[in-house]
């Protein structure tokens, strides 16, 4: 048996470890480690709560947004503000363009090295003027011996995509996709002020009055936008996933917990009962039968993870979590939430088998793709398509508001913090279920908790010994060539990991979730 | 081999370099005429210089937003303008191929960038590829052409990780527990202004140093202005014009100071270069200035959006929202020497010579 540590495990966000232990080519054992750790909730304590939406949406930059927004429903319950029509849609645009940011980047520049051959391209024979002018790009690279940041890497496998002809295009989409991923922030700044680290949502709706020009601006990008998701982005994972890599597809390498959960999120209406993400859970594998989440079963345990155990007899919202980095037998900074003690995957395979779209279904049954890393990309590239054409009707349902004699954005009577309240904040974002509880007291932050996807996938053992979701999905996983550990890192990244995310001080019982409605 | 051709070797067209030189040296403000000076002093220098970019305690906003640039392209930036040999979240290798990488560059004559805090104390905080984040950073330091602290968690006070319980601070603050005495420039902001780090870059490349810096050691350049004294909204505080209700189109461009805006406080070139190639920015979408710039954020600006009071002003000290119209207003309305008054009482006189080393 041979231990392979990969750290840092570049091409995601934050700082990851991975510890596995291979025999016979296979891995045997596994342990992802968190190695960074901020300790923002625990500052929130004490403050005003309105910082909580501009604080705790520099948790991550890269799903930037997503904490403002989730922080912004948990405190709108807490104050009891009904956010207006305007308010939510334009919240929900916000964050649609930033789910346009993520997911290409995502494949294109944090995954596809991993599949890719890239020096490929020097043997590209094709006429085409755009693969030409790649082709040209890449050997000036060479030829100039700085080929930094493409090398260098894990050597190429037996998977690897080495036709010269779909390297090169996959390449000069690589490219492509570093215009998009810029634009699509900028589409989303044009209501947000600025991406990463928007700062129109705020507590009881949005900052940013619109006018008609700003909502045409957006829907010209959201032109673009489809025209990339549905031609290049989907086609090439499409392209990928039922050709080169489909031997990775059918054997279901990385898995894992076959377990999966949605929230649910984007709400199309005010009462929150018509959400374009479906919310539900499927247990064990078995996707004829989605069940209703009973928040109840929301577990965490701490075992395993750098915190001191929380004192018996008080609630979630008044006992304290201090950071222990001598406890024993622990690995890691993030923690091991539970549904009904089973670890759960989150994220979009998770979302797209619980609405099981049938053209995605369709294609996973002809080719008979196993629930693993390349049904991650495809789930996660399908569910973009169908997210960028429903945000056509969010501009139309806006321009109706813009139209109506009382347009309004926010709600100004539920600004000031109230004396005490509670509230949680639970939607999708681009890596899966995320959700955000809040305490207040004294018109102050009395606790302030986060239930972060990355946390769910990357979780630790739980207190009865049970592998984390991803640790599950890296047991059988081939390593042929212990240097050359590349199928590892291909399944560690089809969760597109956020470590920053991730690592939080959670209590270590929060039964107390089970007061909040799931939904939103 | 002549300059440009090794330039063309790297894979930049004499064009598309023309090209990247306009767009930075207009990011920083340059005259056009700047243009062909640094063009040549940028292939003189080429090589494409060797970029270590280290992330402590970060979000990977900061290289978020270095890549949400349009102009330059962000593979420009990548491919073309520098060699990034290093970078956690961009580069191809993992695990031991990457720290391999790390050495290697290590060697060269590297420009280091850094963003995310650093904790000063409990090096356990932040580890990276199984060692403290902090030795690394000081290991690197030392031996880099220059440093680069990118964001407010990397810059003085070390924004909102500086607040947090960790004993989180900035890169600087690091060298200094060292007794390392080395410049660090430092670009705050949450996340970094990509016009501000480009424009860094390429002032660096050209001149082989630093661009003048003000007491927090920012360049000048991006840093050297008082929002206030250019906020679009100016006009409705000199008014007493104050926005109390985000739905109010006839309230829409009035002086967020109600909502507690920072922006009395804070030097940025916000107001002058917009973000996500200048389509927007905090002020123009109705959100009160965070302060996101200054060594004070966040800690001592919290709370953000309480409604102010009192207004802290360069040159005439505390004034309030009710008084501020008939203060300011009231003695522009007197005339030439009321004129100095109201100019006073913004910062204007104070800081007309960009030098603000004892700002507020």
């Amino acid at each position: 048996m041979t231990k392979v540590v990969i750290d840092p495990l570049t091409r995601i966000e934050g700082h990851l470890r991975i510890e596995v232990e291979v025999e016979n080519g296979k891995v045997v054992e596994a342990h992802v480690i968190g190695t960074m750790y901020r300790g923002i909730e625990a500052m929130l304590r004490g403050r005003d709560p309105r910082d909580a939406t501009y604080v705790t949406e520099r948790v991550c930059g890269v799903c930037a947004g997503s904490h403002g927004w989730a922080s912004s429903m948990a405190l709108d319950k807490a104050f009891g503000a009904s956010v207006p029509a305007g308010g939510r849609i334009i919240r929900n645009l916000i964050i649609g363009a930033m789910f346009l940011h993520d997911h290409p980047l995502h494949f294109y520049h944090l995954s596809a090295l991993d599949y890719l051959d890239v020096m490929a391209v020097a043997q590209y024979q094709g006429k085409d003027p755009g693969l030409l002018a790649v082709k040209d790009k890449i050997v000036k690279l060479v030829l100039a011996g700085d080929t930094a940041p493409l090398t260098p890497r894990y050597k190429p496998d037996e998977y690897s995509v080495k036709d010269p002809e779909l390297v090169t295009m996959a390449v000069a989409h690589y490219l492509k996709a570093l215009e998009m991923q810029a634009k699509a922030k900028k589409m989303s700044a044009l209501f947000a002020g600025k991406q990463p680290h928007q700062s129109s949502i705020v507590v009881g709706g949005v900052t940013m009055l619109p006018n008609i020009e700003v909502v045409e601006h957006f829907r010209s990008m959201l032109n673009e936008q489809l025209d990339f998701v549905e031609k290049i982005y989907l086609q090439d994972v499409l392209t990928f996933g039922t050709g080169p890599l489909l031997p990775l597809a059918q054997a279901g390498v990385g898995g894992g917990a076959l377990n999966y959960m949605s929230y649910g999120g984007f709400a199309r209406d005010n009462e929150n009962k018509d959400l374009f993400f479906k919310p539900g859970l499927i247990m064990d594998g078995n996707l004829s039968t989605i069940l209703p989440i009973d928040e109840g079963k929301i577990t965490e345990d701490v075992q395993y993870s750098w915190y001191k155990a929380s004192a018996n007899g008080k609630t979630p919202y008044t006992e304290d979590t201090i950071p222990d980095l001598d406890k024993q037998g622990a690995y890691t900074f993030v923690k091991a939430p539970r549904y009904d003690a089973k670890p759960i995957e989150v994220g979009p395979l998770a979302r797209m088998l619980i609405m099981q779209p049938k053209d995605l279904m369709d294609i996973i049954a002809k080719n008979n793709i196993k629930p693993g890393a390349v049904a991650r990309h495809a789930a996660r590239a399908y569910e973009t398509l169908l997210l960028v054409k429903d945000m056509f009707t969010w501009l139309d349902a806006l321009e109706k508001e813009m139209g109506s004699k009382d347009f309004r954005i926010h709600d100004t009577e539920h600004w000031e913090a109230p004396m005490s309240g509670q509230g949680a904040g639970m939607t999708e974002v681009p890596r899966g279920s995320l959700g955000h509880f809040v305490k207040v007291a004294d018109r102050k932050i009395e606790n302030y908790q986060m239930v972060v996807p990355t946390t769910w996938n990357f979780s630790p053992r739980d207190d009865n010994g049970v592998r984390g979701p991803v640790e599950q999905a890296l047991i059988g996983v081939p390593v042929p060539d212990l240097d050359n550990p590349v199928n590892i890192v291909r399944v560690v990244r089809s969760y597109d990991p956020c470590l920053a995310c991730a690592i939080h001080l959670i209590d270590p019982v929060t039964n107390g979730i089970k007061k909040f409605q799931i939904g939103w | 081999m002549g300059n440009f051709d090794l330039l063309k070797a790297k894979g930049v067209s004499r064009r598309d370099f023309m090209k990247l030189v306009a767009a930075t040296t207009a990011a920083l403000g340059l005259p056009e005429l700047f243009i062909p000076q640094a063009a040549s002093a940028l292939e003189q220098a080429l090589k494409k210089p060797p970029v270590i970019w280290l992330e402590g305690m970060d979000c990977t906003g900061c290289t978020e937003s270095a890549i949400a640039s349009l102009n330059p392209s962000a593979a420009e930036l990548i491919l073309d303008m520098l060699s990034i040999r290093y970078h956690e979240t961009i580069m191809a290798g993992s695990g031991q191929t990457s720290e391999d990488a790390y050495q290697s560059a290590l060697k060269e004559n590297f420009v280091l960038i850094v963003e995310g805090a650093c904790p000063a104390k409990e090096d356990r905080y932040c580890m990276v590829g199984g060692k403290p984040f902090r030795k690394t950073l000081i290991e690197a330091a030392q031996k880099a052409q220059a440093i680069i602290a990118i964001g407010s968690c990397a810059s003085e006070g070390a924004g909102i990780p500086g607040a947090c319980a960790t004993g989180a601070v900035g890169v600087a603050e690091i060298l200094r527990n060292e007794g390392i005495n080395k410049p660090v420039i430092n670009l705050p902001c949450c996340p970094v202004k990509p016009t501000t780090l480009i424009g860094t870059l390429v002032y660096y490349l050209t001149y082989h140093k630093a661009p003048p810096l003000d007491s927090q050691n920012r360049p000048l350049a991006f840093y050297g202005t008082l929002l206030h004294d250019n906020c679009p909204r100016r006009g409705h505080f000199e008014s007493g014009e104050f926005l109390t209700d985000w739905n109010d189109p006839i309230q829409k461009d009035y002086c967020l100071m109600l909502k507690g805006c920072k922006g009395p406080q804070t030097y940025t070139d916000c107001a002058q270069v917009w973000w996500n190639d200048n389509a927007n920015f905090c002020i123009n979408a109705g959100s009160p200035c965070s302060g996101c710039s200054e060594k004070s954020f966040y800690k001592e600006f919290s709370p953000l959006y309480a409604k102010q009071e009192m207004f802290k002003l360069p040159g005439i000290g505390q004034i309030n929202a009710d008084t501020v119209g008939a203060v300011i207003g009231g003695a522009a309305a007197i005339g030439l020497g009321a004129h100095l008054i109201a100019t006073a009482a913004s910062g204007r006189l104070s800081n007309k010579d960009h030098d603000h080393k004892e700002d507020m």
